[in-house]
């Protein structure tokens, strides 16, 4: 089964590696564009993209492993990123975190039961005047206390 | 001109707009720069300004750019370095939403001075959803012709890139920005030679900070001496504090350099909340080695945290407070950098796992107090060992976490 | 080289001139100071991420890598201070935190730079008490070889070899931070002619071959440099064997071959081919002189040949050149091949001499030539122009054939030599290997190889290479220079001399 990007996508990423004086420095950029479409960077993508750039698929994947935000398998509905470094540790992210994984009932994994939403623990967000943060899908809520993160468990798991 | 006009982060969040910055005299230096002054003496008076660093290191600006080999055809480059990873840190997001235009007048005129065709500004992926601003006001340049060819109707350039970052602290280190701008991991590059010489694409290139090129327009706009009047003889301007912890009032604070510890925590920041006390503070972001209570009167800039044995950093000033475990400090603090090596190193790779598994087994109540010396041990053998800072950056604050702290650690430890 | 510039510098107290441009490791290595490394290969660019070179450089505050510093004029560098001694102490105690206690097992052992570097800067009590990484230990990553990821240090040569010498690419570094990995990419595994060097430069214990897996132990090897006589490259090579202890009194065996340092050929680099020739040191050799007429006995060679120069002089010299055949092979050394000029052209002015050679292959564009011998340029210049027999030049009226190696049947079928050789009255082969063929000879003795003899050829460059014995001969088996030596007394040739059996 081969990959190949939306002709938008396609279109978007064109213009991403442009401005590159080499096309194999569009990588991140590129990767980027194609884990937006499809959630993830599957091994058919990363061909698809060591094609297009001109480089080794290896080169893809020891990319993709360095850097956190990239997933290699598709991720849930919504991802949950709950920051645990010193300003939202102080402001009880520990305490958050542990309420959030039992209100939602994160297994081992990381994921609810249903599969529908990820929990993770991740470093600082830049967003410390307003701990403790987190970010949903990618969007900064903060200020998190208890009840604020109990109405979004009951906001994420009605709407499906 | 009000107060406001010279603000790194103006009060009015609807300002960010070309319309209301040029209502504010923005881009007036850089037209001056570019179509009135020769571009050794932009760098000039950079120099004379002492305007330092504001990511993290504090070098001096002017000299990084005079370091840049002078003519050539060969194309130059300038990073910016939006990456903002240092924890405790949150100042550059807010210039990027709040005050877009300011730093593109200050990249405007960094290019002009060192004769750079092309800049790429390196933002944290986690940064993308609110970078949007940052994109428009690119364009806005760009159709009012700040950006792109002949800039001002001279033959001066500037070709605008943004790029996002995918997850690294790493990537703030200036060398592995440059390796992730050229789509590698992010492993910092040996020095010499340094990017002035040897940098983006092999090419002669600049990095700087976010909140120092903000600060360019002020430099030319209104001159070296005001800046310097504006901080210290050595230092001038302000920095961007970023305080959050255990304080009342959480948030960014533009204030002179120079301004006390205790001046931001206590005038501006409002003191700890009811019924705590501050046990430590981290002055300049994690990396900053920690300060206890008598050493709070230290003055904010360089030099004097370097003589109280820290670093300003990044200005990122997080408030412990009394209730806070110092072994807890210990374990994010240890965490944070086993998660953050890139692993190129043996000293970083194994010795910040190593801290971190050691921090772990004591938190977790398994302690030794040999335990602590060994800390201390591996974080001097990550010292000045390491391939690149962020050695140091993780050893310095951990040996001075388990020295100042040791005391309550042992405790903590034979409990 | 004149208007090269020199540089003088001072390390450790002595003055040492390097040409300009030289690492400060480079520099301390003319001086005889070893500087402990393990990242730093000679082949790449400094990479600087084991730190283990740090010297001290007068001047400046911190340590600095003598593999990337270039020497300055009248720089003072040390590499034995005590900030140094603690600093190697710091490094080797982060390499050996995760690193498992596989000595016992590993192969490398005897020859790795981790115990090597710990026997000399560390000795240190071990002082990590958490749990080890567990990571895999035996993943194939392609061509026989094992990639051991506990013990992996990541210096990062294997991958570099990878894509700068072979441009391959088959190997990356995955992951981060202590998690960091070498791996290939899914079912792309390592697939080159020179896969063996990275055994060779993995410091450790971490990529190792499996073809060398648990046979031996390192310092029971005794090292035998010698040139590869698989091509005409002539790559520098180090046969490995163990003979007696502790395999038996009088057995001998080839464990390895690794790649010898010749900047004028190879570099530090062999190919894969090469190195497979360990088996054919071992494997199928001719061991015994047989006589056809009488099979159970035994007999010398030096009786042999004795009765091969009686038959030949039992013709008469104007006929020897329509009766006498050899086939020689481009295996012979200079000094063979001079002497089988000197019995065979001059002596028995034989007209022709043919030569039936390993069939060419193709050349990989790096050390691999298509031609498959190690001497066609010493045939040429010992006067001969080599041609393969035609089978029925072989038939009457040739009464004596002399066979010198066993690459006929890379010509033609067993078949057409059988028959082209019914007809021939007394056949002599000279093998090292055990063949088909040999039922047919009236003597079959067994030969040295290249390995086991010592001798001169010349590379397909022109390059004349002397090389010595590298490894105990199998016992029974005697050298072309033996044989041709003696048939030329025994035909009255030689007036005495080295050669003289």
């Amino acid at each position: 089964m081969s990959y190949a990007p939306s002709p938008a996508t396609l279109k978007k990423i064109e213009g991403m590696i442009a401005p590159y004086p080499e096309r194999s420095a569009a990588l991140l950029p590129v990767l980027r564009a194609i884990q937006e479409e499809s959630g993830c960077v599957s091994p058919e993508a990363e061909a698809w993209v060591a094609a297009k750039l001109g480089i080794r698929p290896i080169r893809v994947r020891e990319v993709l492993s360095f850097y956190t935000m990239f997933r290699r398998t598709p991720a849930a509905k919504t991802t949950i990123q709950v920051c645990w470094n010193l300003s939202c540790t102080l402001a009880g992210a520990e305490d958050l975190i542990g309420f959030l994984r039992e209100k939602l009932r994160i297994g081992p994994d990381g994921t609810t039961p249903d599969g529908r939403i990820t929990l993770e623990t991740v470093e600082c967000l830049g967003n410390c005047d307003q701990a403790p943060c987190l970010q949903i899908d990618g969007t900064d809520y903060g200020r998190m206390t208890k009840d604020l993160a109990a109405s979004l468990v009951w906001e994420l798991e009605a709407h499906e | 001109m009000s107060e406001d006009a010279v603000r790194l982060i103006p009060a009015d969040d609807s300002s960010w707009r070309l319309e209301a910055y040029l209502r504010r005299g923005g881009y007036e230096a850089a037209r001056k720069a570019v179509t009135s002054m020769a571009p050794q003496d932009v760098i000039a008076e950079v120099c004379r300004a002492g305007l330092r660093g504001r990511g993290g290191a504090g070098f001096p600006a002017g000299l990084k750019w005079s370091f840049v080999p002078q003519g050539g055809t060969a194309p130059k480059y300038l990073c910016v370095n939006a990456d903002e990873g240092e924890p405790g840190t949150f100042k550059d997001r807010a210039i990027l939403v709040r005050n877009p235009h300011q730093l593109l007048e200050g990249m405007i005129i960094a290019a002009f001075g060192v004769g750079i065709g092309k800049a790429f500004i390196y933002v944290r992926g986690e940064y993308d959803r609110i970078a949007g601003r940052l994109g428009e006001a690119v364009a806005e340049a760009r159709a009012q012709g700040f950006l792109g060819r002949e800039v001002f109707g001279t033959e001066f350039g500037l070709d605008v890139v943004i790029h996002f970052g995918a997850g690294a602290y790493i990537c703030g280190e200036e060398t592995a920005l440059l390796e992730s701008i050229e789509g590698r991991r992010g492993q910092p590059r040996l020095k010499p030679p340094f990017p002035a010489v040897v940098g983006l694409f092999r090419s002669p290139t600049v990095i700087n900070n976010v909140e120092t090129l903000a600060n360019i327009p002020l430099i030319i706009g209104r001159g070296a001496d005001w800046f310097l009047a504006r901080g210290l003889p050595k230092d001038g301007g302000t920095r961007i504090f970023g305080v959050s912890g255990a304080v009342r009032r959480p948030g960014l604070y533009e204030l002179p350099v120079g301004t006390s510890l205790r001046t931001i925590i206590e005038i501006h920041a409002g003191g700890p909340p009811e019924g705590v006390s501050i046990k430590a503070v981290v002055p300049g972001g994690l990396s900053a080695p920690v300060l206890r209570p008598d050493e709070f009167d230290v003055p904010m800039d360089f030099d004097s945290l370097s003589r109280a044995g820290s670093m300003l950093g990044s200005a990122g000033v997080i408030v412990i407070g009394d209730r806070t475990p110092i072994i807890e400090v210990l374990k994010v603090t240890a965490r944070f950098y086993a998660r953050e090596s890139c692993g190129q190193c043996a000293p970083c790779r194994q010795g910040t796992s190593w801290i971190h598994k050691i921090v772990s087994r004591m938190a977790e109540g398994r302690g030794r107090t040999a335990d602590l010396d060994l800390i201390r041990d591996l974080a001097d053998g990550m010292k000045g060992q390491s391939l690149c800072p962020m050695g140091d950056a993780a050893a310095l604050p951990i040996h001075a976490l388990v020295s100042k702290f040791r005391e309550e650690l042992e405790q903590a430890v034979s409990r | 080289m004149s208007g090269a510039k020199t540089v003088g510098l001072n390390i450790d107290g002595r003055t040492v001139q390097a040409p300009a441009g030289t690492t400060v490791l480079k520099a301390a290595e003319l001086a005889g100071i070893s500087i402990p490394h393990f990242c730093y290969h000679p082949a790449f660019e400094a990479e600087g991420n084991c730190r283990m070179c740090l010297v001290e450089v007068e001047g400046l505050p911190k340590l600095e890598l003598a593999c990337s510093t270039v020497v300055k004029e009248g720089m003072t560098v040390r590499t034995s201070t005590p900030r140094i001694l603690r600093s190697r102490k710091d490094v080797l105690e982060f390499l050996l935190a995760e690193h498992p206690l596989d000595c016992p097992i590993c192969d490398k052992a005897g020859e790795c730079k981790l115990q090597e570097y710990y026997d000399r800067h560390g000795l240190f009590a071990g002082r990590f008490v958490e749990a080890k990484e567990k990571r895999d230990k035996k993943v194939a990553i392609g061509k026989g070889l094992l990639l051991d990821r506990e013990r992996c240090i990541l210096c990062t040569r294997c991958v570099r070899f990878l894509r700068k010498v072979t441009g391959t690419g088959e190997l990356g570094v995955f992951e981060r931070g202590v998690r960091a990995e070498i791996g290939t990419y899914d079912g792309v595994p390592v697939d080159n002619n020179y896969s063996g060097n990275l055994v060779d430069i993995c410091p450790v214990g971490a990529i190792t071959d499996a073809d060398f897996r648990f046979k031996t132990r390192a310092w029971f090897l005794k090292k035998g440099p010698t040139v590869c006589p698989r091509c005409g490259r002539g790559c520098a090579v180090v046969v490995e064997s163990v003979s007696g202890y502790p395999l038996g009194e009088k057995q001998r065996r080839v464990f390895r071959i690794r790649a010898g340092e010749n900047p004028a050929v190879n570099g530090w680099w062999i190919c894969d081919l090469g190195r497979a020739g360990r088996r054919d040191i071992d494997e199928n050799r001719q061991v015994r002189i047989t006589r056809k007429s009488a099979p159970g006995e035994t007999v010398s060679w030096e009786t042999a040949i004795e009765e091969i120069a009686g038959r030949i002089l039992g013709i008469p010299q104007v006929q020897r050149g329509a009766r006498i055949a050899v086939v020689l092979n481009s295996l012979l050394t200079c000094e063979e091949l001079a002497l089988a000029e000197k019995v065979f052209a001059k002596g028995l002015g034989l007209p022709g001499v043919y030569f039936a050679d390993p069939t060419p292959g193709e050349a990989d564009g790096f050390l691999l030539t298509g031609e498959r011998v190690p001497n066609a340029r010493g045939v040429l210049e010992a006067g001969f122009s080599p041609r393969l027999p035609n089978l029925d030049a072989l038939a009457a009226p040739v009464e004596i054939l002399l066979v010198f190696g066993s690459y006929l049947l890379e010509h033609f079928s067993e078949e057409a030599i059988s028959r082209a050789l019914a007809g021939i009255p007394s056949k002599f082969f000279f093998s090292a290997y055990a063949g088909p063929l040999d039922r047919l000879a009236d003597f079959v003795i067994p030969i040295a190889l290249p390995a086991e003899k010592s001798g001169t050829y010349i590379n397909v460059d022109g390059l004349r290479q002397t090389f010595d014995r590298a490894v105990e001969p199998l016992p029974g088996v005697v050298s072309e220079r033996e044989i041709l030596g003696c048939l030329a007394d025994g035909l009255g040739l030689n007036r005495g001399g080295p050669d003289a059996c």
